[in-house]
């Protein structure tokens, strides 16, 4: 990712809580997909963030969070849920011109980028 | 000169000069072009209604690639089966952001409602990545190597002139967001 002026005052804390959808309840330890946001060059940092504020409904501070995870570590699981509901995220994502894609759970990345923090909403 | 994108009580509003709109209407045809899938003689009028492509394909152009990137990374079977139900959508879908944010470009000011400002975002974000491609953009030394072309008098060949269209379309899209993201907290 790209941060081409910057990110301005609104990266601090917030206490706005998002309109999680229900792929952010990451309890249920049966659902056996993720969906990956891989870094890029070109994509904004503060589009990134915008996408998963308004498509997700995530607080400023989880989507800032997951976008320096994408951009410090190349990916992050932005997402859990059936192979449908991630597979229908991934053809948003492509629709926003974010590089995205699907994998199974345990499908030996093991977990990096969702470990910490899983879970807790903004 | 264009006037960053700022959130008020008009909404998101914007000013371009006829030269820059012309330059971005220019950039929206391109892409436009590029994502527009091609009529096949013998393809099944039904299939291609219901957004079925049968013949799709991963496209064998980087840039064209990063735009309709397969959705899984280790699986090319599975990645063009779904491709197959859904690329054609995908593509329609950019085509309508794209001719939507084209067709306010009449105007030097602009004045973007809450749909529009999505369409021009994405179809900003989707001329960066063709421009990305077509300048070897790999990572973030080249992209800060790119981003080091600022001065328009310093254009003498067709990489420095994409890379000052490259840093204009970037800043458009930075000020952009930023203004989506004020409306966000309003």
């Amino acid at each position: 990712m790209t941060l081409s002026v910057a990110l301005g005052p609104d990266t601090q804390e917030s206490t706005q809580t998002g309109t999680a959808s229900s792929t952010d309840v990451l309890t249920a330890p049966d659902i056996p997909w993720n969906l990956v946001i891989w870094n890029d060059p070109v994509n904004l940092m503060s589009y990134v963030s915008y996408v998963f504020r308004s498509y997700f409904g995530y607080s400023e501070a989880k989507a800032n969070k997951l976008m320096l995870e994408v951009h410090k570590k190349g990916r992050s699981i932005v997402a859990h849920g059936s192979k449908e509901q991630v597979e229908q995220h991934a053809v948003a994502m492509h629709g926003y011109g974010l590089w995205a894609t699907v994998e199974k759970a345990s499908s030996g990345h093991g977990g990096n980028g969702s470990g910490k923090g899983k879970g807790k909403r903004g | 000169m264009a006037k960053a994108f700022k959130y008020g009580l008009k909404g998101i509003t914007g000013y371009l000069e006829p030269a820059e709109r012309d330059l971005l209407r220019s950039l929206f045809d391109d892409v436009i072009s590029m994502l527009e899938p091609e009529e096949r003689a013998n393809q099944d009028p039904l299939a291609a209604l219901v957004g079925l492509d049968t013949e799709a394909r991963e496209p064998s152009d980087r840039a064209l690639r990063r735009l309709l990137p397969n959705v899984m990374k280790d699986d090319d079977k599975a990645s063009l089966e779904f491709r197959r139900y859904t690329e054609r959508s995908l593509r329609e879908s950019k085509i309508g952001a794209l001719k939507a944010a084209a067709l306010g470009l009449d105007k030097d000011e602009l004045v973007l409602t809450p749909a529009d400002a999505r369409h021009w975002s994405t179809a900003l974000n989707d001329v960066r990545l063709v421009l990305a491609e077509r300048l070897d953009i790999r990572d973030d030394a080249d992209a800060e190597h790119v981003h080091r072309m600022q001065d328009w008098s310093q254009a003498e060949d067709v990489e420095s002139y994409l890379a000052l269209v490259y840093n204009f379309t970037t800043w458009l899209q930075e000020s952009l967001v930023q203004a989506m993201l004020a409306s966000l907290e309003a």
